[in-house]
């Protein structure tokens, strides 16, 4: 497979180990990802919208979104892409640890592109965020962005 | 006392002994508001003296938030409504108040009011005791589902955290680590993993008391091939044949029952003897229940822990021959309990065991 462009992601996670991890498993993809990461919600929009101390953000082609987090949380992040006219093509992939049915239903009401939860082994984790980014930035056909 | 006497019409004389004994208040009040004759019963009740009474109108009496419906009442008397079963709140002397039940009727020759009140604050009070204990316990457990669900969720993150980190010491700095060193991750790893284990399974015991109580009718034969397809590994590696009786519809809550028969197969499976499994779902009527029976040819359990088995966290075998967090069974009985049947054991070591649970049959009739 040739993947002639980089994929730009943005992990949105307040956990540091989480996003150390996260980003070992997409570092073990044979895919040539750039991966940024903010701490909130607030940090994401500001990163979305190049605002802030984000002016020079790449525009992410997939976005990992975590939903338990202080300030803003994934539910609100995800309201504000969909309502946004830039970025509500945006691929958002729920990656959190909560396995509330509540959470998982929210998140496809505000049109999340799935939800997935974190798995405990690590092993694991490596699988399914690999299949993420495969997924995503190569199966999947996506619109033109605008 | 003869007999045409006892038909005779009761005489006035004969009931003022009656007047003056009764239990209850009985009392003649006028059109003015004033109480004109009380017996007894009132100053015992209420503390006033028989003066203290009549100076007053009786609605000065009556707690603030009860003056309001008692003239309603009082006017409906008038209109020639008897009053049958009216309940207001009378002040005592010493400040506190009675429930007074009240049953009365309008004399329209004489305009003057006829009533009986029966002190029923002992029972009010039992009631309200009732309906807060009711609030507090309904309340208490919401709590509690509350906290193991919480507890059981917020747990599984740093536990993630530490077999994650671990598991990826293990990959990067194998080269570095020497033999002992990688056992020591391998024991911490194993730990972790166990405690990931024992939460989802209190999540799952938490699940089961918070879920709606079952009103739905669940067909159990299809619930018994699902179950056997998810354990359809475990079936196959254990070389296990399983079979059943005609199984009914009964009402239950379908996601639970199918959790009560994956725990009990599921463990007929896990605790084999050296004969291929045989497990066998039956199912018997009785008069207003439906008993089930999961049998198998295990290894059995000593009759003696077949009570301690249901508890949470027991276990009868060591990790390293059986694994298992020891909540499988406690979410049997939970599961069965919620639906109001009981489960028991009947086992010899060596021997096998059957596992009982009865489920209440909802469409019998109630007269056994």
């Amino acid at each position: 497979m040739t993947i002639c462009q980089e994929v730009e992601i943005l992990l949105v996670d307040d956990n540091l180990g989480d996003v150390v991890l996260t980003k070992e498993a997409l570092k073990e993809s044979s895919f040539n990802n750039r991966v940024s990461t903010v701490r909130d919600g607030v940090e994401a929009m500001e990163f979305l919208r190049r605002t802030g101390k984000f002016s020079a953000a790449p525009r992410p082609d997939l976005v990992l979104l975590d939903i338990n987090m202080p300030r803003m949380n994934g539910c609100e992040v995800l309201t504000q892409i969909r309502g946004d006219q830039d970025l509500k093509l945006i691929p958002v992939v729920m990656l959190t640890s909560s396995e509330s049915e509540d959470d998982i239903t929210r998140a496809y009401e505000l049109r999340a592109n799935c939800y997935v939860t974190k798995p405990a082994d690590f092993d694991q984790m490596i699988k399914v965020v690999q299949a993420i980014d495969v997924f995503w930035t190569s199966v999947a056909k996506l619109p033109r962005r605008a | 006392m003869e007999a045409d006497d006892a038909r005779s019409p009761v005489r006035d004389e004969e009931l003022r002994p009656f007047f003056e004994m009764s239990l209850d208040m009985l009392c003649i009040a006028g059109f003015d508001g004033y109480f004109k004759r009380i017996n007894p019963a009132w100053e015992r009740i209420l503390g006033f003296t028989r003066e203290e009474l009549v100076s007053v109108p009786y609605l000065d009496f009556v707690h603030p938030e009860d003056q309001e419906k008692t003239a309603v009442e009082a006017k409906k008397l008038t209109t020639g409504f008897d009053t049958i079963s009216f309940e207001n709140r009378y002040r005592c002397r010493d400040g506190s108040y009675k429930w007074l039940l009240w049953r009365s009727t309008m004399d329209f020759k004489t305009n003057l009011l006829y009533a009986t009140a029966r002190d029923i604050t002992d029972r009010k009070f039992s009631e309200d005791e009732m309906k807060q204990t009711a609030v507090e316990l309904k309340r208490s457990n919401d709590e509690l589902a509350q906290f193991a669900y919480v507890a059981s969720h917020d747990l599984q993150e740093p536990l993630r955290m530490v077999t994650s980190f671990l598991q990826l010491l293990e990959k990067r700095y194998s080269d570095k680590l020497d033999g002992e060193g990688k056992r020591f991750i391998g024991f911490a790893v194993d730990g972790s993993k166990r405690m990931h284990s024992l939460i989802q399974d209190l999540l799952a015991l938490s699940r089961v008391q918070t879920m709606a109580l079952p009103d739905a009718l669940t067909d159990c034969a299809k619930v018994l091939r699902d179950v056997m397809e998810d354990l359809q590994i475990a079936i196959s590696e254990s070389d296990a044949t399983i079979t059943c009786d005609t199984l009914p519809v009964v009402t239950a809550d379908a996601t639970q029952f199918a959790q009560l028969l994956q725990n009990l197969i599921g463990n007929a499976l896990k605790f084999h003897g050296k004969d291929p499994v045989r497990v066998h779902v039956g199912v018997r009527r009785k008069a207003d229940e439906w008993l089930f029976s999961v049998k198998d040819n295990g290894i059995g359990i000593d009759p003696q822990f077949s009570d301690r088995i249901f508890g949470i966290f027991q276990r009868l075998h060591s990790r390293t021959e059986l694994p298992g967090t020891g909540i499988g069974l406690a979410v049997c009985k939970k599961i069965v309990e919620r639906h109001g049947g009981a489960i028991w054991v009947e086992s010899e070591l060596g021997r096998g065991s059957t596992f009982f649970f009865t489920i209440p049959d909802k469409k019998a009739p109630q007269s056994g």
